[in-house]
């Protein structure tokens, strides 16, 4: 046999358990999804099922006011990745391309930020939208999300910001660019790349977050994803399941798609930066 | 055209002073060549003339226009970089045609001295390419180009060759230097290469520590260094050194080794006697004496470069190196004598490290 | 243009800086606050009392019971995730057949919401027809199905596994990173010099990994501490708080049991915790970066 062969037979065979243990949710999700709701609760329970109800999740995007619910995760993601970026594109860049005085200062609170948990922070952010008067207002969440993903969007952006060189706008400046031309013409479009990844980044951490989501938001039309799916589990006697899981279906899938796509700059992005 | 005058330039980053008090002209139509180890500032300074660091003390003037707080758009300088500094994102003719661009001038035009640019250089196959697709020495080329294209006032030079690999290297530095004589723009070039500074400049600046050795002709500094430093620096194998006790007895002249031996050397004045002196003799100025006379040495590696053959020698106490274009059948272990021409060796006072 | 440089890049941080200390220094300020007054459960503040609220968290046998949990679960989280994932990046590290689609299963837990997998989880793990027990008894490894999560002792150590489950794609990626930047030629050097490929491991890949081992465990160490969704979801601390760690029972105090100065110190002693696992870890990457800039230098 071919050593390569063989190789890659005994790494996945290595993999299994694990690979099987990360499928395995996903079977669930699915099996469920589409299965008759009256052959949820059987005994003994089983995978089969008699046949595919694919007008389940129709029925759940009625039922639990799915439509809604993704509206207000997008808003939120949408916007507070705006924010965050409109915020860490100039700090990143003067991080990357300027010295100053405290730099290492504000280099050491982005990593301290990093770090900061909303969950250990989450009375004293309710106290606060409370006295801002904005619990039950969605541009809350925009807000912290915002406040907590910066240190992350500053790191990765000025790490890739990092990789493209002075010198191509020094090229500009002696070929009669002013700053803001070569911002423009020269910086911007190799940054767009870098930019857009971070977005992703940003995005998928706003469509995730569930403790935020869960405190600010009392009011069900303003549920969020995660907090609309979990209400629909959490204290309920009648937890209709193959609803519940049509829901984290359409919830993950996509994400999860360009997640997997894009995981790689993430990788890259650590090693040049965040981790390294 | 335009001549460069750099007048007293100072650069400090913090409480670090990087170059101190440097006064170099530049004559207009001028090629010079500013050489000197890795950190000498060398760099620094043609980023001040280009307006890419600011000036810390003293001016630069080009032309006759003060250009201290002149941004690098409106200095009318082309750079070439050490990288290429080639945008990435834009096609070659769009990389040589960018500044014109910018400055707003009709298509025709750009498209006439782009043609022109790449007719001299040879890139016009190429004008369609994204940087990415051509080798190191195309992308160099273009890096020319773009400065061609501008009828910029003054070239400035950031080491563009050290990223090519030898061969090539000398084929651009002949390219490099044919170009300026036909469009005789004033050019600084900088370099850590002595050859490169030798075989190109008008003049040469050796820099160290952010302070001027000297400026001179390629040739003038080679025949007499100022100092230890320009000596060592130019040339390649580098010159020996010999240090010894000067003594100087009528017309003649000796250097006293530590190990006793006795060095024939030019009759400086009597006010060196028994002063510490270093005596510098360039590997081919040392020759085979007759028999007899000369020095005593003995052979330790013989290094045959095909043209020359490179002997390391061990004479009085110190290793040498002498370079004949005779083939000598030295072997390892051999005594030799060998002896110079007294009028192509130089003193330098070893305390100061000045010519004598 | 002296002064410009000056002041430019401050301007382009000012904004997200602003932003970021009053949405993260108000919260602190506020808590620590409110730790030392006497609240109402409607968080009105009603003076000062000292240190009362946190003497009556030490006197709390909830506090105590839960932050023994935290300690066990931090830290068999940690270690489990660490131990898995090491083999798990220098299989993912090497060439083999499908290695692509090997990557992008072992990572998928990332991409997923915590609070939706653990919503999954809890359908599968249901005691009556989940999955898992199907799965289990058509295996024929057991004749009955399990309550998994009916019992503490059992939800608690299932909620570790998951923990371990959907920190190792965070983890091995940092051990990716760190392994594509170990010099393939010491491989090669110490294959010349007749080393088996556990020796390569042990006195090569182990020793220069170290740098990232550490920042992983460090890592781990504040987002596992931090978690909530994965126990809120499944058991919400329960079943008779026997499932609580820190940060679900000072959910439970501040939001449904309303006992906000209590809430408070706990945070304010959460707060300290992290801050001190964060000072950690800055020491270790501000090490790592003078390291790689002075081997930059040489």
């Amino acid at each position: 046999m071919q050593p390569k062969l063989k190789k890659s037979l005994i790494y996945w065979a290595m993999l299994s358990p694990l690979v099987v243990v990360i499928l395995f949710p996903f079977a669930v999700m699915f099996v469920t999804a589409v299965r008759p709701r009256d052959e949820l609760f059987v005994y003994p329970p089983r995978w089969g099922f008699s046949e595919f109800r694919w007008g389940n999740f129709a029925e759940m995007w009625v039922k639990t006011n799915f439509g809604e619910a993704l509206f207000n995760s997008l808003y939120v993601s949408v916007l507070s990745t705006a924010l965050a970026l409109v915020l860490s594109i100039p700090a990143a860049y003067a991080l990357s391309r300027y010295r100053f005085p405290g730099k290492g200062a504000y280099r050491t609170f982005l990593l301290m930020t990093q770090m900061m948990s909303p969950i250990v922070l989450v009375l004293g952010l309710f106290r606060l939208m409370v006295a801002l008067g904005m619990v039950n207002n969605l541009n809350s969440l925009v807000l912290t999300y915002a406040a907590f993903n910066m240190a992350f969007t500053i790191w990765m952006l000025q790490s890739y910001f990092s990789t493209i060189p002075r010198d191509l706008e020094e090229a500009a400046w002696i070929d009669g660019a002013s700053h803001f031309t070569s911002l423009v013409r020269i910086f911007l479009p190799l940054a767009v790349p870098a930019m857009a990844v971070t977005a992703i980044f940003s995005f998928i951490n706003g469509w995730n977050e569930f403790v935020l989501a869960l405190t600010m938001i009392r009011s069900s039309d303003d549920f969020t994803l995660p907090v609309q799916i979990y209400s629909q589990v959490a204290g309920r006697y009648q937890v209709e399941w193959h609803h519940v899981m049509a829901g984290t279906v359409l919830a993950t899938v996509p994400v999860a798609i360009v997640f997997s796509w894009l995981q790689k700059y993430l990788i890259r992005g650590m090693a040049l930066g965040a981790v390294k | 055209m335009a001549s460069v005058k750099i007048r007293n330039v100072e650069k400090s980053f913090g409480a670090l002073k990087v170059i101190h008090g440097v006064n170099i002209d530049v004559e207009d139509h001028e090629f010079v060549v500013l050489v000197g180890p890795s950190g000498c500032g060398k760099s620094t300074l043609l980023r001040m003339i280009a307006g890419l660091e600011t000036i810390s003390g003293g001016e630069i003037v080009i032309g006759d226009k003060v250009v201290n707080n002149v941004p690098p758009r409106d200095r009318d300088i082309a750079m070439v970089f050490q990288n290429y500094a080639l945008y990435p994102h834009m096609s070659i003719f769009d990389n040589m045609g960018f500044s014109l661009k910018l400055r707003k001038r009709p298509k025709p035009e750009i498209e006439a001295k782009v043609m022109e640019a790449a007719d001299i250089l040879n890139l016009q196959p190429y004008l369609d390419r994204s940087p990415a697709q051509l080798s190191g020495g195309q992308r160099q080329r273009v890096a020319m180009g773009r400065a061609l294209v501008r009828d910029a006032q003054v070239f400035l030079f950031d080491e563009p060759l050290s990223n090519l690999d030898a061969k090539l290297r000398v084929v651009m530095r002949t390219e490099i230097k044919a170009l300026h004589q036909r469009l005789k723009t004033t050019s600084v070039y900088v370099t850590h290469d002595q050859i490169e500074a030798m075989t190109m400049a008008d003049r040469i600046v050796v820099m160290n520590a952010g302070r001027v050795e000297q400026i001179g002709a390629p040739l003038e500094l080679y025949d007499s260094p100022a100092n230890l430093f320009v000596a060592g620096f130019l040339g390649s194998p580098s010159m020996n050194f010999i240090k010894g006790r000067f003594r100087r007895e009528g017309d003649q002249a000796h250097l006293l080794c530590d190990d006793g031996t006795a060095l024939p050397v030019p009759a400086a004045s009597t006010a060196w006697n028994d002063k510490t002196v270093v005596l510098g003799v360039r590997p081919e100025h040392l020759n085979l004496a007759a028999d007899g006379q000369g020095i005593a040495a003995t052979v330790d590696v013989v290094e045959p470069t095909g043209a020359n053959i490179e002997v390391f020698v061990e004479l009085a106490g110190e290793r040498v190196c002498a370079v004949f274009s005779e083939r000598h059948p030295f072997r390892p272990g051999e005594k030799i004598a060998l002896g110079w021409d007294i009028d192509k060796v130089h003193l330098f006072d070893a305390a100061t490290g000045r010519r004598i | 243009m002296k002064s410009l440089n000056g002041f430019k890049p401050l301007a382009m941080i000012v904004p997200g800086l602003l932003l970021a200390m009053f949405i993260i220094g108000y919260p602190v300020l506020d808590l620590a606050n409110t730790s030392l007054q006497e609240v109402s459960r409607f968080g009105q503040l009603r003076g000062f009392t000292g240190l009362d609220n946190f003497a009556e968290v030490f006197a709390d046998p909830l506090f105590w019971d839960s932050l023994e949990r935290t300690v066990i679960w931090t830290v068999t989280v940690v270690l489990g995730t660490l131990a898995i994932s090491l083999p798990i990046a220098i299989i993912l590290n090497d060439d083999f057949y499908g290695r692509g689609l090997a990557r992008v299963i072992i990572m998928l837990p990332w991409a997923i919401s915590l609070t939706m997998t653990a919503v999954v989880w809890r359908w599968a793990l249901n005691g009556r027809a989940g999955l898992l027990n199907a799965t289990l008894m058509d295996m024929g490894l057991m004749a009955e199905p399990i309550e998994w999560l009916a019992e503490a002792q059992l939800a608690f150590t299932v909620e570790i596994l998951i923990g371990i489950l959907v920190s190792i794609p965070f983890t091995t990626t940092i051990f990716l990173g760190g392994l594509s930047s170990l010099p393939q030629d010491s491989y090669e050097a110490s294959m010349v010099d007749g080393a088996t490929r556990w020796d390569q491991f042990r006195h090569i890949t182990l020793p220069l990994m170290k740098p990232f081992i550490n920042i992983a465990i460090v890592l781990n160490v504040i987002y596992v501490f931090n978690s909530l969704p994965i126990i809120w979801v499944m058991t919400e601390g329960g079943p008779a708080n026997g499932t609580d760690i820190l940060v679900t029972y000072l959910y439970k105090l501040a939001f449904r049991f309303g006992q906000l100065g209590k809430a408070s110190a706990i945070s304010l002693i959460m707060f300290g915790v992290l801050l001190l696992f964060t000072i950690i870890y800055v020491a270790l990457v501000t090490r790592g970066e003078k390291d790689s800039a002075a081997k930059g230098d040489a």
